[in-house]
């Protein structure tokens, strides 16, 4: 799984202005993939934490979403859970491919099998 | 009096009811019935009528107690920035009539003593009330978005036109009592010409008093306008970046997609999570506990990224989507659902 996961973040997190993304399962198990050297697995990690700590509140006022993005001054992050529990998470800079790809990426990763 | 011509409503605001009562008496009789003068004893009475009439004018005592004149001042100005006010005092220096002209007053003038001086008082007002001030002022859109002056002028309720003009052309954004009602733009109009505007980058405006439009051409609430123009604004910027140049139809129309939903509900509240407009919200106190924690957790997630500061959170949901956007001066949600291709 953890090979899987990783071959497919190598695959398709690699456009330019992509910092860096990553997959958080339920049961804890986390893969990343940085593309930049500002934004290490580290960050990566916490971005997964506070992201997973942030989806209850949609639930709790009665919001389902598909996916959601925080969009700052400079970049923008997508974050995708699916309903068997898996978040994607993925920081992007502003006006970049990488931006630009956002929904094609959420869509693959919400339709994405074992 | 002629039943067309415009009453004038007038509040005098003093703690001497002889005072009120002999000028309520004789400012209505001399103005042969153009006046309608309400008469307060203290602040709070004053600000109670306020809530349930709008005035034209307040003549303000400026040595009251409890809350002077001049705090009372202050307070119409920043509650009331429409209403004509007018300071009277027993004591007038220069100092206190510097005060009160710089806190929003129109006349500083000193209490009538004699018959004489009421009827100069009461002409002075009668003036001022017909006196209009040279409305409309000129700015660069450099510092200041577009998108600040009209929520400006919505959330203050005011009613206006602000004309735009960049190199290429020129249009006009009709706002009546805070709503967004009409924009037009070369052969645009509606929420069209309103995005075409919106996505100026650069050029001139002018607020202009308000007159009716030729028609009413938008109806949705002006907080989804303005952040649906702020999306579209950035998807076209990216495609620009990319190489992209949009094509006419996108730049004359950069949001068709604004036909195809409705505005399900909407909270704007204040940095301090003060509610300052809801509609439709199934749980308001829901809807702002979520815009307080999105503003928690976008802090922290601004802490762990090199993006800057946060604007909004866009959340794609089944059947539309909806917008949070949290700044330090306000709170705002808005959540839109997908039209269905009947309605």
């Amino acid at each position: 799984m953890n090979d899987f996961l990783q071959q497919w973040l190598a695959a398709r997190v690699n456009a330019p202005g992509t910092l860096g993304a990553g997959i958080r399962l339920p049961d804890g198990l986390c893969v990343y993939q940085n593309t930049d050297e500002q934004f290490p697995a580290e960050k990566i990690g916490n971005l997964l934490h506070q992201l997973g700590q942030a989806q209850p509140q949609f639930s709790e006022t009665n919001l389902a979403p598909q996916w959601s993005t925080w969009i700052f001054e400079q970049g923008k992050v997508r974050c995708v859970e699916r309903p068997d529990g898996w978040l994607l998470a993925i920081a992007v800079r502003a006006d970049t491919d990488a931006a630009q790809n956002l929904d094609l990426l959420s869509a693959e990763f919400l339709a994405l099998q074992v | 009096m002629n039943d067309t011509q415009k009453t004038n409503q007038i509040l005098f605001v003093d703690d001497d009811n002889v005072f009120l009562d002999t000028i309520g008496e004789l400012f209505s009789a001399w103005s042969h019935g153009r006046w309608q003068v309400y008469r307060a004893q203290s602040a709070d009475q004053a600000l109670e009528i306020l809530k349930v009439q709008k005035m034209d004018l307040a003549v303000v005592d400026a040595n009251m107690p409890v809350l002077d004149g001049v705090q009372f001042l202050r307070l119409l100005t920043r509650r009331h920035p429409d209403l004509k006010k007018v300071m009277l005092t027993g004591l007038a220096t220069e100092e206190r009539r510097s005060l009160c002209l710089g806190n929003g007053a129109e006349l500083f003038i000193e209490k009538p003593r004699s018959s004489d001086g009421l009827r100069s008082v009461f002409v002075m007002l009668d003036e001022l009330m017909t006196w209009r001030p040279r409305e409309g002022f000129q700015g660069m859109l450099r510092k200041v978005g577009l998108q600040d002056v009209i929520q400006m002028e919505c959330l203050g309720r005011n009613s206006c036109i602000l004309e735009i003009t960049n190199q290429q052309s020129s249009g006009r954004i009709y706002i009546e009592d805070g709503s967004l009602i009409h924009a037009v733009v070369e052969k645009l109009s509606g929420e069209k010409a309103l995005q075409k505007l919106l996505s100026f980058t650069g050029g001139s405006f002018q607020l202009l008093p308000f007159e009716t439009p030729p028609q009413r051409t938008i109806n949705g609430p002006w907080e989804f306008l303005l952040m649906e123009a702020a999306r579209v604004t950035d998807e076209i910027a990216q495609k620009k970046a990319d190489g992209v140049e949009p094509v006419a139809a996108e730049t004359a129309s950069p949001t068709e997609t604004i036909a195809n939903v409705t505005v399900a509900e909407t909270l704007i509240c204040s940095g301090a999570g003060e509610v300052l407009y809801e509609w439709q919200c199934p749980d308001f106190i829901l809807r702002l506990a979520l815009l307080q924690n999105i503003t928690q957790s976008a802090a922290a997630l601004a802490a762990e990224l090199p993006f800057g500061n946060f604007d909004r959170l866009e959340i794609k949901l089944g059947d539309g989507r909806a917008v949070l956007q949290s700044r330090a001066d306000r709170l705002v949600f808005v959540r839109a659902e997908n039209q269905l291709a009947s309605a």
